[in-house]
């Protein structure tokens, strides 16, 4: 039973470099991006050739990062330049990174049996769950420290006014568009981060993991925004710190549900039903004390 | 200082609803004045001020601040020397950022926005030591969101942060439209004062006869996209509030 859900754990784990990169677009930002489902996949995919092509771990982590930021950075500049819609600018990277995908896999499915791999493959931690759940811990930690870090530098207090007000910054001599730009690239460059991982810990990339995975990040981020509220959280090292455990929430209730005995296949349904509820609550509760 | 050179702004130029928002309009104002615009609403003087700090190009004409002509720069890069004070309290900060972040930002209008964190406890002593100054009781909140306080407090602020940085140039438009008469007195008084101690040019747009009056060393009217009145600190001294209500009859 707590194998199972450190399992959900060491998912969560995986994902919530992800779901820092929606915080960053969705709550720094202020722009709704859905590339994440495009990019994830190509961290992924990018993973899957490299590793089964034999490069090592060290040159295919920065490349799917790099991949990322790319997708981003396209996203961003048909955004910003072309002044199309934030959501549409998203879908048509993710549709097109669609084709890009399958290219670079060259087939729907690569399995990653006997690779290298981050994870490191043995039981120096009693058994393997632990020795992957530490290397992930240790990973997510440091990608947080440096997020927290970056958000506090004056570049980032920079990119946090520009979301926040955007009419001020540009008038404190930030050029929006630019900053809008590279906030989108490291977003992105996070969620390759997250295909990376992913790929690696479930042992093989496939051409469809993406569908849908940035409703898991859009609820942790919301998860993260409860806590914040209940907890009147103001600090932005803490708020990014409960993103993953907003993430890690999420996968247990998923987790719970499976183990429930709820049909796999209704998987997608009640992960968009937890997010509408998690949008919806404060607007209920509202409702009823109205009432 | 500032040279306005002939400058003109159409809208919809050569259709039906063409609008002359600025008509062949050219001042110079010296470093160090403080200079007072009035004018019925559509008369042009907003226009003026967004050509100079750059949220719209003029049609024809230049804008010049040091010997360096501007007119043609996105706003962005007007930032090194020009400073602006909005009518909404709420524009000129970023509210869900603490105070102490906001005065960081505003310390780096002119300069980079690198990836070191310059909000360190020197520049936390220097934003409370500002903010002190005010005495309106910020110096132990300054980690609280700028959000959080009153338009007055947030004006005053802004007014504060638009010349944490160097600056040549402080527009202001109509700052204290929004706030209650004690609040504007405060933010009116901290201009002059900033207008007196830091030798900083200003232009600052009102419907207050009375601040136009009291504050400034030079008054112009727009009117009909022209500067229709031009007085001088002598001038503008033994004016009375009624001659000033005439010019708008």
């Amino acid at each position: 039973m707590i194998q199972f859900y450190l399992t959900a754990l060491q998912m969560a784990l995986c994902l919530a470099p992800m779901a820092m990169g929606i915080f960053i677009t969705m709550k720094v930002f202020n722009i709704p991006d859905i590339t994440t489902d495009g990019s994830y996949t190509l961290g992924a995919a990018i993973t899957a050739v490299m590793l089964s092509g034999n490069m090592p771990v060290a040159v295919t982590l920065p490349a799917c990062m790099l991949a990322g930021a790319l997708a981003g950075t396209l996203t961003g500049v048909i955004h910003t330049k072309l002044k199309i819609d934030a959501l549409l600018s998203g879908i048509l990277v993710m549709t097109a990174l669609y084709s890009i995908n399958l290219m670079i896999l060259g087939r729907s499915n690569i399995p990653l049996i006997n690779t290298a791999s981050i994870f490191i493959k043995s039981d120096w931690l009693g058994n393997e769950l632990n020795g992957q759940l530490l290397t992930a811990l240790i990973f997510v930690g440091v990608i947080l420290a440096l997020l927290i870090y970056l958000l506090r530098t004056d570049f980032g207090i920079a990119m946090r006014a520009s979301g926040n007000n955007p009419v001020m910054t540009k008038a404190l001599g930030v050029n929006n568009d630019s900053i809008r730009i590279i906030g989108l690239a490291v977003s992105n460059s996070l969620t390759g981060l997250s295909g990376f991982l992913v790929a690696q810990y479930q042992g093989f990339t496939d051409i469809n993991m993406g569908i849908g995975i940035v409703i898991t990040g859009l609820g942790s981020v919301l998860v993260a925004d409860a806590i914040k509220q209940w907890f009147h959280v103001k600090k932005i090292g803490r708020q990014i710190m409960l993103v993953v455990i907003g993430c890690a929430v999420f996968q247990a209730v998923l987790a719970f549900t499976l183990s429930i005995g709820i049909d796999p296949n209704l998987l997608k349904l009640i992960t968009a039903t937890f997010v509408l509820l998690i949008v919806a609550l404060p607007r209920l509760t509202a409702f009823a004390k109205h009432k | 200082m500032l040279i306005i050179n002939h400058i003109s702004k159409i809208y919809n130029a050569g259709s039906d609803d063409e609008v002359r928002a600025l008509q062949d309009v050219s001042v110079e104002v010296k470093k160090g004045e403080f200079l007072v615009v009035v004018g019925t609403n559509g008369s042009g003087k907003s226009t003026l001020l967004n050509l100079i700090l750059g949220t719209i190009l003029p049609t024809t004409g230049s804008v010049s601040i040091d010997g360096k002509i501007i007119s043609h720069l996105p706003e962005y890069r007007r930032s090194p020397w020009v400073s602006m004070v909005f009518q909404n309290p709420a524009n000129g900060t970023a509210p869900d950022l603490s105070i102490v972040e906001n005065f960081r930002l505003a310390a780096l209008r002119s300069g980079k926005k690198g990836i070191t964190i310059g909000n360190n406890t020197k520049f936390r002593q220097l934003v409370k030591e500002k903010v002190t100054a005010l005495g309106m009781g910020l110096e132990n909140k300054i980690d609280q969101s700028i959000g959080s306080l009153s338009g007055g407090q947030r004006q005053a602020l802004t007014l504060l942060m638009g010349v944490m940085d160097k600056t040549s140039l402080l527009l202001m438009d109509e700052p204290t439209a929004a706030l209650d008469p004690k609040s504007a007195k405060v933010v009116m008084e901290l201009a002059e004062q900033i207008n007196r101690e830091m030798g900083i040019t200003i232009i600052l747009i009102t419907h207050s006869m009375k601040d136009a009056l009291q504050y400034g060393h030079r008054l112009i009217m727009f009117d009909a996209g022209k500067i229709v009145k031009d007085l001088n600190k002598d001038a503008k001294q033994s004016l009375t509030i009624t001659e000033l209500l005439e010019w708008f009859a």
